[in-house]
């Protein structure tokens, strides 16, 4: 479709882009990153007929673009910037014709019935249609942009440039443009050559990109390249950390901001841990890394409040997480950084265990009712309905953890609690044989993110230690607790 | 293909035209009855006189005074205001215009060497005068464009208006030279004709523009299209399908082309360039399709009608017209200019 070989051309004689080679396929979205200064805009002006070119060819389906005039070339590629400025009080649909230009025909230069169709049909996918009759300088940005978007798609091109289309936008207007644009390149196999310097919206919505450095094309493939945390650093200067999208395969980055943030708070003094009839809740007063299945505040987060709420061992809801909710926002905890939980289990009867294990700080919190005792190894055809009698365990440790390392430190909670759960001799009630857990265990790894990182937290480290011993005798603990209450109340 | 708006309009536009040329042949200090100067003109023209016995002086009064007048009014007002707008179109710049660019001083410039001189090159003859204003118009014009070049990246609306003015200021120091050389009767002759008239000029004057401004606006009035396109700036233009560059040529050589023309015949008559397509737009909106026609229309009305105030306001004596012109075009400029700044980034 577009084929770029050894492109060079500049300003001067010194040219910006140097020997640039790039081919896009037909019903593409290329996005072409790089720092500023890197010539993005340069390589697009030659390509658009801006720049004169020194050496090297742009061809289109195999005809040279720089050989067209600029009638032939408007007929195939069409070109949205990031700012227009309009000159005098043209409407919406005076903008939009003018998209049209080359392709009027006869004496007069009048629009066909075609011509019409056409523009009607891109206002309407732009949704610019209410504002035909409006003068341009009366909208706002994002609908200025949406009518330019339309005057370049009724030029009906091929090939689509953009430069920086959604530069000034709010995250609606950029994704409102992006869509209409991706529909239509999905539609009519448009093919869509962008100048981009959002790295993010780059990963959502490009095919391929290709990373332009100092006028040389780098690292052109798919959005995968942005995952590359060394070459972003070295074109861009700029310590990246590449997430994955959380509902889409795709990378997004975050970065870093220069300054560390100022962190040296320890653990127990960090925190205040407040138990009564209705809740075990632990506060920090700086958020810690988290994983969590907790009813609310799943995943992997920053948090800053930990609730076990005491339920009914009755209760039964088809939205424990409105509940939870609802529970975290009575008790004036904002529920985005929190994390809550809920057991039948009285929450009077948590354990709570501080401890110093090689020079780690450790806090863990347990509540256990084995109502629902579990083994997960049996071999049951019938799945039981989640009830609430659980083993809820909190573990929050002065340690700096990557992502690696918390998924090891889940397991490091879980053998522990098997090990407590096994040397207390609970039984799964169904098959006789011991228990692992509950049919709906929680479990929350907190940790400050201070001192050194380490990529492990499993038995073979202090912190997976600790981690396994705090919770094996907080959780022989509170099943003691528990069977204590238990004969008490039979 | 037109819009009953888009009829009305040309319609009120040609009304006030016929109108303007009515009362400037009949209203003057000798009345002729209406009758008598439709007669003197369908004998003139084709021949067709209906009435018998007119005086020998009335034909001369209206023949060769008031017509060719008129005629010559029509023909500047027509010409400069259709190079307003396509100046201000061009350069996306509501204030621009033959008068505050510094074309019409380049122009006047070339005339006043011509008349104080009295060069006459070969083969020109009588079209020297129109054929050296035009010339060094359009010189005028790639000056001021030069500087504003070296003074500004971007065609900024006030660099261009102070180059004009700056390059203007040099001209008129120039030309006042060229005056103080003079004597005093040549002096107040060349001061008179600066100041802009169209009266006591004759047939010789409309021959003079005629030419110059057919042609010049046939280049224009075919660039409508280029110059709608012209709004989105030069770069999204080209983007578009527009040939900015052959564009530009047609439209600075035909704009060049009328102003050089008119202010040959009749001197600097200011602001009509800017105030007619404005005032047009305001009604009509910015599509250059009917913006320039109608503000040939209108601006060929409006130099008529000024042209009869200059003419009776202290009569016997005359105004120059381009008082008349400047003293309703400066306060516009003025309020053009304030609103442009109050509203940063809006068209006017």
């Amino acid at each position: 479709m577009i084929e770029i070989e050894n492109l060079s051309g500049g300003y001067s004689r010194v040219p910006v882009v140097e020997n640039v080679s790039l081919h896009v396929e037909a019903g593409e979205f290329f996005g072409l990153l790089g720092p500023n200064g890197s010539g993005k805009t340069t390589l697009f002006k030659l390509m658009s007929g801006g720049l004169p070119v020194m050496d090297g060819k742009v061809l289109l389906n195999g005809d040279s673009v720089l050989d067209m005039n600029q009638m032939q070339r408007a007929r195939h590629i069409a070109v949205l910037s990031q700012e227009t400025n309009v000159s005098f009080d043209f409407t919406v649909e005076e903008i939009v014709q003018l998209g049209r230009y080359a392709f009027q025909k006869g004496i007069f230069k009048t629009l066909s019935p075609y011509d019409k169709e056409l523009m009607e049909e891109v206002m309407k996918i732009t949704s610019v249609t209410k504002y035909r009759h409006t003068s341009f300088h009366m909208l706002s940005g994002g609908e200025k942009q949406r009518v330019l978007l339309a005057k370049a798609l009724v030029q009906e091109p091929e090939v689509l440039l953009l430069d920086e289309p959604t530069n000034h936008l709010d995250i609606k207007h950029t994704f409102d443009i992006l869509d209409v644009l991706k529909k239509w390149q999905e539609e009519r196999s448009l093919t869509i050559f962008a100048i981009l310097h959002d790295l993010n919206i780059a990963a959502l919505y490009c095919d391929r990109v290709g990373l332009l450095h100092e006028g040389a094309l780098t690292n052109i493939g798919s959005v995968d390249v942005l995952r590359n945390k060394n070459k972003l650093a070295e074109i861009y200067g700029v310590e990246t950390w590449s997430q994955p999208h959380p509902t889409l395969a795709r990378p997004q980055l975050l970065m870093n901001p220069r300054k560390k943030e100022e962190r040296s708070v320890s653990l127990f003094e960090n925190c205040t841990v407040q138990q009564d009839e209705e809740a075990v809740s632990i506060s920090f007063r700086q958020p810690l890394r988290t994983i969590s299945n907790g009813v609310a505040g799943e995943g992997i987060q920053w948090i800053k409040h930990f609730a076990n709420f005491h339920v009914d061992k009755n209760y039964d809801s088809w939205t424990p997480k409105d509940d939870v909710e609802n529970w975290l926002d009575e008790r004036g905890l904002p529920i985005e950084q929190s994390v809550g939980m809920m057991t039948a289990v009285k929450t009077e009867h948590a354990v709570v265990k501080r401890e110093v294990l090689n020079g780690i700080a450790f806090l863990v919190v347990v509540t256990a009712g084995t109502g629902n005792a579990v083994d997960i190894t049996h071999r049951e055809t019938e799945i039981q309905r989640e009830k609430i009698g659980t083993i809820n365990t909190l573990v929050f440790a002065d340690a700096h953890l990557t992502d690696g390392a918390l998924v090891n430190a889940c397991m490091s909670a879980a053998e522990a609690k098997v090990k407590a759960l096994h040397d207390q001799e609970v039984r799964d009630p169904l098959s006789g044989s011991l228990a692992t857990g509950t049919s709906t265990d929680s479990l929350v790894i907190g940790v400050t993110q201070q001192g050194e990182r380490t990529s492990y937290a499993g038995s073979g480290t202090f912190i997976g230690r600790g981690i396994g011993y705090m919770v094996y005798e907080a959780t022989t603990e509170a099943l003691a607790v528990y069977r204590r209450w238990k004969e008490a109340h039979s | 293909m037109f819009s009953s708006k888009t009829w009305i309009y040309y319609s009120v536009s040609l009304l006030l035209l016929f109108g303007a040329v009515t009362f400037g042949l009949f209203y003057s200090s000798v009345t002729v009855p209406v009758s008598h100067i439709l007669h003197i003109i369908l004998e003139q023209t084709a021949g067709w006189g209906f009435l018998d016995d007119l005086p020998g002086n009335t034909t001369a009064i209206i023949w060769e005074i008031r017509l060719p007048r008129v005629l010559l009014a029509l023909f500047v007002g027509a010409s400069l205001a259709l190079a307003g707008a396509a100046f201000q179109g061009l350069l996306r710049n509501p204030l621009a215009d033959p008068f505050t660019i510094g074309v019409s001083s380049g122009a006047a410039l070339g005339a006043v060497f011509v008349i104080f001189f009295q060069i006459t090159i070969v083969g020109l003859g009588a079209f020297t005068l129109p054929a050296v204003s035009i010339v060094s118009g359009f010189i005028t014009l790639m000056v001021v464009f030069g500087l504003v070049r070296l003074s500004s990246r971007s065609m900024a609306i006030e660099t261009i208006i102070l180059a004009g003015i700056i390059t203007s200021a040099f001209i008129g120091s120039i030309v006042s030279l060229i005056i103080s050389l003079g004597d005093q009767n040549e002096m107040t002759q060349i001061i008179y004709w600066l100041y802009g008239s169209v009266g006591m000029r004759g047939w010789s004057y409309v021959q003079l523009i005629v030419p110059f401004a057919v042609i010049g606006s046939l280049l224009l009035l075919t660039r409508y299209r280029e110059l709608n396109a012209l709004a989105l700036g030069e770069e999204a233009a080209g983007h578009i399908g527009v040939n900015v560059q052959r564009g530009k040529v047609f439209i600075l050589g035909g704009a060049s082309l009328l102003t050089g023309a008119a202010v040959a015949v009749s001197g600097t008559i200011g602001f009509v360039g800017l105030v007619i397509p404005h005032l047009v737009r305001l009604v009509t909106g910015p599509d250059h399709r009917h913006v320039l026609p109608i503000s040939m229309i209108v601006g060929g009305a409006f130099l008529i009608s000024a042209d009869i105030l200059a003419r009776t306001i202290i009569a016997p004596k005359e105004l120059p017209i381009g008082v008349i012109t400047a003293l309703i075009g400066a306060p516009l400029f003025a309020v053009l200019l304030i609103r442009n700044r109050v509203g940063k980034g809006k068209a006017i």
